[in-house]
């Protein structure tokens, strides 16, 4: 009965108002803090926290292992960027470009893993992440590969200045886009398409067998939370300004930093990740200075929450929210 | 191409595939007994390029001491892990066992990665060869250290077999991975014939390091190519097929070697994988399968 | 008395017994069968003696010794082997191979060994015929032979078996049951667990009857021939 998620909980007032206090805060801490730490801070734990939602859209909600996910923020990123540097192409398109990019780059890998099951869908993630991630390193010519890809920043709009010279503007763009797409996905999940996914990541079989086209499922599934994360990706690409194609931006140890996030907060909670976005990535933060130490500690953490609290965050949820 | 050319690179590219075909035995041994798709292989083959190193370098033991040492070393981790982490997860999946012990091998990966370079920094450690000097047939080099690796590789492979094939331990295993219920109402422990086959995987992964710690030398990331290259030559070999994972590892050696001689470094990689995405989609059970079997 | 069970309480969750205060008691030498409907508890027993399923409350004797909880090397070390349903030869292994596994506790006696393959194949002679053979290939019947010889090879003194004639063909069935008795005839004490009703009861020395966990009647044959019938009526 866990296993299909929480009955169709409605939306009644007391929901309401929990998710009013936690976009309030959202909005209003680093207005207040007015520190420029604390809001990197709080743009890495919201990019974090969107990409572990995009995470457990596949796999908390249709059961799709994808290992490659760091290879589609790449796609994002890198999609951007390089339309910015040889075509002129104004960031804010960018933003949508990496998106479709990254949506082009899932559609084609959910086609190619359609016949596959459970570890092997995984395995076929992965390998295509790093393709991708390979041939941007192998054609520095177009790509400037391990050299460094310099990144503009966006242009300003509205009388905002995005020069990162101060980075509120940055996060609060980015926190209208998590809201966007955290609402797209919820909306999704609790309609008839998410049923699918859930009926699709219970029984493959089974579900075919009703007639419903998993295929179709899957795509969508696949495409959507691609194309999402590309576009998050997009902004990590002006966000941060540099970009290079090396394994710990773009490769697994990526991928298992989101996963991480993904299993603290809950597999199937979408929230859970955003949660546990802010946990891990304001720990990390804290700890700044331990370097490779933090990849220890999300592995850690990792297996720890894997053999000793699988539901994650949200068997404590119950005690506290 | 000159034809002492081509066979350098021939004997380059098998002893590349050797290590390959260790790894990928291993990963498949793992597989195939106990279903666990171990994706930390790579950081068991990075401890024993360490381990060599440590042994004979610092201490100065000659090479086949270091070798065992591999062996051996990595087979008691292994075993300790299986009987650490894996054993209890096991105890406590339901059916998802598959993909969260494979999620526990990632969690494992980036722990001893950067355990490795926390503890040991970035810096490369090699030694230049295992023997020096080489001999020359007819134009032909023939690099005795390549040779050696070669041999070595294989009487691994070739004890492994006899293991597996002729000793009770080793058909108590092959039991527990073909029925387990039934093997334990005959008495046999299968949660322990569970860790020495894991142990087996890891000392394999070991040897593979210590072997080709020449041509890879040791350092954090040592692992990674070698683990992306393991999964291809198994799937292309098939999840589970030994016999199959030796063919599919002298195969992409070679395939590597040849590669690397025609087009610049970093293409092998991309071709290799590429190939092996060819291989999930048309022939998801591996090219040695019988026809028409699913994963 | 070979096996006594004694006021058995057990089940897979604690809070729900399948088995209540259950008592069997199996006579040397003689095949007793236990039946009953489905979900009366007969697997369930099984696996409690045999130690998957740890009674709450209860006994078992194994010619006096307690083998409640022992491991299966244990069990087999007291001379308790164990059938259990369905398939269960080692299909990539030889026949042979899969003989020798079957005397696993006593691997390090290899004399012991010799001679148990050596009882084994004079026995079974279609095995020896077939030693070489990939056991998977075998057909369906040949392989619950050669479970059950695997199962000879440490000599034990007691066999408990449970559904032996679950996916075979009519005429197979009769043939294991055929070789089910002659292992009684050779001495060894028989505990049968079996759908096929009136096959148990006709090769039985002492029924006992569970139903819903409990036990129903018991007796020795006698007491059944003929009444079978409304026996089982009664489960309806």
């Amino acid at each position: 009965m866990s296993l299909l998620g929480s009955p169709q909980k409605g939306m009644n007032a007391f929901r309401y108002l929990k998710v009013a206090i936690v976009v309030a805060f959202l909005i209003g801490a680093p207005l207040y803090w007015r520190d420029r730490y604390i809001t990197t801070v709080f743009i890495s734990a919201l990019m974090f926290g969107i990409w572990g939602v995009m995470y457990d859209l596949q796999i908390g909600y249709a059961g799709l292992y994808n290992f490659g996910f760091a290879g589609f923020i790449c796609a994002g990123a890198y999609g951007s960027a390089l339309a910015a540097l040889h075509y002129e192409v104004s960031p804010w398109y960018g933003l949508l470009i990496g998106g479709v990019a990254s949506g082009v780059l899932g559609f084609f890998t959910g086609l190619v893993t359609l016949r596959l099951r459970g570890i092997y869908v995984g395995l076929a993630t992965w390998f295509i992440a790093e393709v991708l991630r390979l041939t941007i390193s192998n054609t520095p010519g177009y790509t400037r590969g391990m050299l460094g890809l310099a990144v503009k920043p966006l242009p300003d709009v509205l009388g905002l200045d995005f020069s990162r010279a101060v980075l509120l503007p940055y996060y609060y763009l980015l926190l209208l886009l998590v809201i966007i797409i955290f609402t797209a996905a919820s909306l999704m999940v609790h309609s008839k398409i998410g049923l699918s996914f859930k009926a699709i990541r219970e029984d493959q079989l089974a579900t075919e067998t009703l007639g419903l086209s998993a295929t179709k499922y899957k795509l969508i599934n696949f495409t959507t939370a691609c194309f999402f994360t590309g576009l998050i990706g997009a902004f990590y690409a002006h966000y941060i300004g540099i970009l290079t194609p090396d394994a710990t931006e773009f490769g697994v140890p990526r991928t298992v930093e989101i996963l991480t996030v993904a299993y603290v907060g809950g597999r199937g909670t979408l929230w859970g990740s955003i949660l546990a976005g802010f946990l891990l990535i304001g720990f990390q933060e804290y700890f700044r200075e331990l370097g490779a130490w933090r990849l220890v500690m999300f592995g850690a953490l990792l297996i720890t929450v894997m053999i000793y609290a699988p539901k994650g965050l949200s068997t404590v949820k119950k005690y506290i929210w | 191409m000159e034809f002492s050319i081509f066979v350098q690179l021939l004997v380059l590219g098998l002893v590349r595939g050797s290590m390959y075909a260790l790894m990928g035995v291993g990963l498949s041994l793992i597989f195939g007994i106990m279903g666990i798709v171990n994706f930390a292989h790579g950081e068991l083959f990075m401890m024993g390029c360490y381990l060599m190193y440590f042994v004979t370098r610092m201490v100065g033991l000659p090479f086949p001491v270091g070798i065992i040492a591999s062996g051996a070393g990595l087979l008691i981790v292994g075993i300790i892990l299986e009987k650490g982490l894996i054993s209890p997860l096991r105890r406590k999946a339901g059916r998802e066992w598959l993909m969260d012990s494979f999620v526990l091998t990632i969690g494992l990966m980036v722990i001893f990665q950067n355990l490795a370079l926390i503890t040991f920094g970035a810096i490369q450690r090699g030694i230049p060869n295992l023997v020096t000097g080489q001999m020359v047939i007819r134009e032909v080099v023939f690099i005795y250290d390549h040779l050696v690796i070669l041999s070595l590789a294989l009487l691994t492979v070739g004890l492994l077999w006899y293991f597996i094939k002729y000793t009770s331990m080793g058909k108590a295993i092959r039991a527990t991975s073909q029925h387990s219920e039934g093997a334990q109402t005959l008495g046999i422990d299968v949660s322990t014939m569970y860790a020495i086959a894991f142990g087996i995987g890891a000392a394999l992964a070991g040897i593979s390091g210590a072997l080709l710690i020449t041509l890879f030398p040791a350092n954090p990331n040592a692992g990674m190519g070698p683990v992306l290259k393991s999964f291809v030559v198994v799937i292309v070999g098939g999840l589970g097929n030994v016999k199959g994972a030796v063919a599919a590892g002298i195969m992409v050696g070679l395939l590597e070697a040849f590669a690397m001689f025609f087009l610049a470094g970093g293409w092998q990689n991309v071709i290799v994988t590429s190939i092996v995405i060819a291989v999930l989609v048309f022939k998801p059970a591996g090219l040695f399968a019988p026809a028409g079997e699913r994963p | 008395m070979s096996l006594e069970i004694k006021s058995i309480t057990s089940g897979y969750v604690k809070e729900v017994p399948v088995l209540r205060d259950v008592s069997v008691v199996a006579r040397e030498g003689a095949l007793t069968a236990i039946i009953g409907p489905n979900g009366a508890g007969k697997s369930t027993l099984l696996k409690t003696i045999y130690g998957y399923l740890r009674p709450s409350e209860g006994d078992i004797y194994h010619h006096g010794e307690s083998i409640k909880g022992l491991k299966p090397d244990e069990m087999l070390g007291q001379g308790i082997a164990h059938l259990i349903q369905g398939h269960s030869v080692f299909p990539a292994m030889t026949v042979e191979e899969n003989l020798e596994l079957g005397g696993w506790i006593i691997k390090h006696d290899r004399e012991a060994l010799e001679m148990a393959l050596a009882e084994v194949y004079e026995r079974y002679p279609i095995l020896k015929e077939r030693r070489r053979m990939v056991a998977g290939a075998l057909s369906g019947g040949e392989q619950r032979t050669l479970e059950i010889a695997r199962l000879t090879m440490t000599q034990p003194r007691t066999i408990l078996i449970d559904e032996p004639s679950v996916g075979l063909m009519p005429k197979l069935v009769d043939r294991i049951y055929e070789e089910i008795v002659n292992l009684k005839e050779k001495g060894f004490t028989i505990v049968i667990v079996d759908q096929k009703v009136h096959k148990a009861v006709d090769v039985a020395d002492y029924i006992y009857v569970l139903r819903l966990g409990l036990n129903s009647h018991h007796g020795p044959r006698e007491k059944f021939v003929g009444t079978i019938e409304d026996v089982i009526r009664e489960w309806i």
